[in-house]
């Protein structure tokens, strides 16, 4: 414990990452017959990209500052796969809440579930993407915090910690917000892979990962009434999922025309079929 | 969609035909799980798609570059590289107490096919290296092992695999290399070696070499060959990396995998290059023979790898390309243009790629389960069991991965159209860069006659024997699937003719008409071939067919209409329409031509035997 706090650049930070699971965006994803939902049987899951960041952001604090990251997730059991991905990239344990109530729950009753395993933890920050990749609600960090009473740090593109604070920057309309809060607080990340490049596991980290320490939770467990948070309580209700239409078939504008022949012809099948112009 | 290996397909052969979480049981796997492989080949997919392929194209392009004595890799390939060495992948199924990660080799063999698929040129580098250190693993002296191999497992150091010389080729045998005692053990080294790959580059501060040469006073041919451990750098006495007189003197221009270095070596011009031997003297034919089959399965697995790639993203292209009007309407200008996909014959041409890719996949995959079924042996007998049938299949493997790989590439090309032919688009290139597995290695044609000159005849034919055992046990199973007996039809006789040509040739080799097999090996091989992947895939239609049966009583689909719904809105019962559909493809359209195939051997041809060489064409 000293160690970690004697660590340059302050003192040591515990981190919670908020992880959750979606579909590969690489899947072809279908709409099942209830029109509101996907098709999800032989389906691949991944770690949703922006908790990704979340994870490689914990991390270098971690490398950085000393402390420990804990992954937080919530789902059935295949979501394990995911949050020992997480620990084989370097985190050092989970909890995962599996809890059948929770299917069927909003953003608002897993909020609350997960900021019930929070407080249990009591890291000093807290971590995830500003977005899930799936359903794209973007809601789950605010209302963890709100629920902490915490102060929230939205779409960071670059954290830092010195123990006491942490300091984010945020991209806006043609230059950036340099904030900071007093912890304990939660931060949500923005950008791209291109930002963050989240590392690979590695084999040995896959290793590691299977003894590192893993719960189960059930929403009992965490003081948390199930009726408050599964599907009887949601507030919104998914009404109807659509796919986007099907690309058309390009054109090509024919090849045996000189230059301003070909410009012609675009522009007649621009006003004229297309109707653009 | 995923463009380089079909997961799904992966885990369908890993888990659902050969139940390798079952090798968990076994004492030397029994730390790990299911949830651990596949987490293990997810890592592997997407190290493969998110550095290794994009490495791909650019390594092509700028190829290797030699100046003043150095090579320099592609660019592209250093992030790479130090990825794939950091991330432990070198040395996957390797024990812990050299680096590795202990994992089975089965295991191994499914990452690889992600990284084949991604970047063949790359992975040449890692894949020669491993070879060179298990050699040195299994033959080394402790100082040496010290010394060099721990760094070539982890990939901080390269290693090469040296045979060929420009009088040396398929006959290895032939080769000048020589080798002189020295005072104290070692050997000083010289001689000329081509083709090396990853002789020489810049991806490592050094190369391990392991050289084939002849001892002076060695006896000719092969029972005169040892092998040295030859490194560029080697380590002198007080610990220092000082030259070792190794001097690449140029590399190859290619048609495929430009990125891998094809060096010419020359060692000892100097007279101070130092070779330390591995294992006995004149043993190097026997200690090749010993690390043969990983390293052919290992080419065999860059066909599958160039096949895998090539079909998907054919498969891609063919979803997306509009073009024609579909087959009902042909006649009716105002139409409109379908997917290409929906032409039957590019449909035929998708089938005949994504059942030789599964064929292969579970081919291959298979030979590396056998493998560590023989590690993990709990008798001798068992031991025994799977290694002749790892024995045999190896031939099969290389040569069939490698020809029928390519033979996928092309048919991608085709599916392309004249897009194809085009370097802006990638199939072009998974051709070029395949073609070369059929060549190194042992070609093809020597595979052939390892398989009839050495597989059918170890231990008095028990392989063969051995094999048809296990199939025909397994067969009676599947014959219990009323749906599947016409393909098992078809296949028993498939397989009874290849016991006829099999019986054929052991007969014509106590004649003097002996040379018969030698020039119908290598249809016999394709044959052989031919009967195991329409087994491979029986067996993956007989698990299929179970699977869909439960998936269509889940829903409730009991009508045909209703099945076809739910093949329509379900993946799952898609992905095992589309197994059993792969099955009956390969089944009907290949298997089917074993007769003729089996004929044409057996009908005894010696034309081409017999042809004057002034008959081919009258110079
Ligand atoms: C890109 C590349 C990388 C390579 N990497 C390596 C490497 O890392 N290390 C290494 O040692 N070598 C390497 N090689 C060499 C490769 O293994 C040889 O090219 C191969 O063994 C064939 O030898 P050859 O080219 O001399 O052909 P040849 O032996 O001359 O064969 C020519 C043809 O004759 C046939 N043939 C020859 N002998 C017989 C026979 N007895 N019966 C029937 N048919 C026969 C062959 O099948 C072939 O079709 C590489 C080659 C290339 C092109």
């Amino acid at each position: 414990m000293l160690e970690d706090l004697l660590k340059k650049g302050g003192l040591a930070v515990n981190i919670a990452v908020l992880l959750k699971q979606t579909p590969d965006t690489e899947s072809v994803i279908r709409i099942a017959g209830d029109g509101k939902s996907i098709v999800t049987d032989d389906l691949k899951w991944i770690i949703n990209p922006y908790d990704e960041f979340a994870v490689e952001v914990a991390l270098r604090l971690k490398e950085k500052h000393g402390g420990s990251v804990v992954i937080v997730s919530w789902g059935p059991q295949r979501v394990v796969e995911s949050i020992r991905t997480a620990l084989a990239m370097g985190a050092d344990s989970g909890v995962l809440i599996d809890d059948e109530a929770l299917e069927g729950s909003d953003s608002l009753g897993v909020a609350k579930a997960l900021a019930a395993a929070v407080q249990e933890l009591n890291p000093d920050i807290v971590l995830c993407g500003s977005r899930a990749v799936d359903y794209d609600e973007g809601q789950r960090g605010a209302m963890v915090a709100e629920l902490l009473g915490w102060p929230h740090l939205a779409l960071g593109v670059a954290v830092d910690s010195d123990g006491s604070k942490v300091q984010i920057d945020r991209p806006i309309e043609g230059g950036k917000v340099a904030a900071e809060a007093d912890l304990p607080a939660v931060a949500t990340l923005g950008g791209s892979h291109a930002v963050w490049n989240p590392r690979y596991a590695s084999l040995p980290g896959i290793m590691k990962a299977k003894k590192k320490p893993l719960a189960n939770k059930k929403l009992a467990d965490l003081g948390v009434d199930p009726s408050e948070c599964g599907a009887g309580a949601a507030k919104i209700r998914v009404t109807a999922l659509e796919m986007p239409p099907e690309r058309a078939a390009g054109r090509i504008i024919n090849g045996d025309l000189d230059t301003a022949g070909k410009a012609r012809e675009l522009v007649r099948a621009l006003h004229e079929e297309a109707k653009v112009i | 969609m995923k463009l380089l290996a079909d997961e799904r397909d992966i885990k369908f052969v890993l888990y659902e035909q050969l139940h390798v979480e079952e090798l968990c049981k076994y004492p030397a796997y029994s730390d790990f799980s299911q949830e651990l492989f596949d987490m293990v080949i997810d890592q592997a997919e997407k190290l493969a798609e998110k550095e290794l392929y994009p490495a791909n194209k650019l390594g092509d392009q700028q190829g290797c570059r030699f100046e003043d004595g150095v090579v320099r890799a592609p660019e592209a390939f250093h992030k790479a590289y130090r990825h794939y060495c950091e991330g432990g992948w070198l040395a996957i199924a390797d024990p812990p107490e050299v680096g590795g990660q202990g994992l089975p080799f089965v295991v191994a063999n499914a990452a690889l096919e992600f990284f084949s698929a991604a970047n063949w040129a790359l992975i040449m580098y890692p894949g020669l290296t491993h070879g060179a250190a298990r050699l040195l693993q299994k033959y080394g002296t402790p100082r040496l092992q010290n010394i060099y191999m721990y760094k070539m497992f982890s990939g901080e150091w390269g290693g090469t695999m040296c045979l060929t010389e420009p009088g040396a080729g398929s006959d290895v045998g032939n080769l000048t290399t020589r080798a002189v005692r020295n005072a104290d053990g070692t050997y000083a080294i010289q001689g000329q070696k081509i083709f090396i790959s990853s002789g020489m580059h810049d991806l490592t501060e050094n190369i391990v070499h392991m050289v084939l040469a002849r001892i002076e006073g060695a006896p000719r041919g092969t029972r005169g060959i040892s092998i040295f451990l030859v490194p560029r750098l080697r380590v002198d006495e007080n610990g220092n990396l000082v030259e070792n007189d190794v001097v690449c003197s140029g590399i190859e221009h290619k048609m495929g995998i430009h990125g891998s270095a094809t060096c010419s070596l020359n060692f000892g011009e100097n007279g101070n290059c130092v070779g330390y031997l591995m294992g006995q003297e004149n043993k190097g034919m026997r200690i090749m023979f010993d690390m043969m089959n990983e390293a052919r399965l290992f080419v065999g697995m860059q066909g599958l790898g160039h096949a895998s790639a090539a079909y998907l993203h054919a498969l891609q292209y063919a979803k997306e390309r509009l073009q024609g009007a579909p087959v009902e309407r042909m006649k009716d200008a105002a139409a409109p243009r379908v997917p290409i996909i929906d032409h039957p014959d590019v449909r035929r041409m998708l089938m005949f790629m994504k059942s030789s890719t599964e064929a292969m996949r579970a081919m291959l995959h298979l030979a590396a389960y056998c493998i560590d079924r023989e590690r993990v042996a709990e008798s001798e007998e068992e031991r025994e069991l799977f290694q002749g049938h790892v024995d045999l299949l190896i031939p099969i493997c290389k040569s069939v991965g490698s020809d029928l790989g390519f033979r996928v590439c092309e048919t991608a090309i085709q599916v392309y159209g004249g897009y194809g032919f085009i370097s802006e688009y990638p199939v072009e290139q998974f051709l070029r860069d395949c073609k070369i597995a059929s060549l190194y290695e042992g070609t093809n044609g020597i595979q052939a006659l390892d398989l009839i000159g050495r597989k059918l005849t170890m231990k008095r034919g028990q392989l063969i024997k051995n094999a048809l055992k296990t199939t025909r046990e397994m067969l009676i199973k599947f014959r219990k699937n009323f749906r599947l007996n016409e393909l098992a039809q078809i296949y028993e006789e498939a397989e009874e003719n290849l016991v006829q040509v099999t019986k054929f040739f052991a007969l014509k080799s106590m004649t003097d008409e002996f040379h018969v097999p030698v020039l119908y090996a290598k249809p016999y091989l394709d044959l052989f071939g031919d009967v195991v992947m329409g087994f491979v895939l029986l067996w993956q239609a007989h698990i299929a067919d179970r699977r869909l049966q439960e998936i269509y009583r889940d829903h409730n689909a009991k009508d045909e209409k209703a099945q076809k719904r739910l093949i329509q809105e379900n993946r799952s019962a898609a992905f095992y329409f589309g197994k059993i559909a792969s099955a009956q493809f390969f089944i009907n359209q290949v298997l089917t031509q074993a007769a003729g195939k089996a004929r044409g051997i057996m009908n005894n041809d010696k034309s081409p035997l017999e042809v004057p060489v002034d008959g081919f064409v009258l110079g």
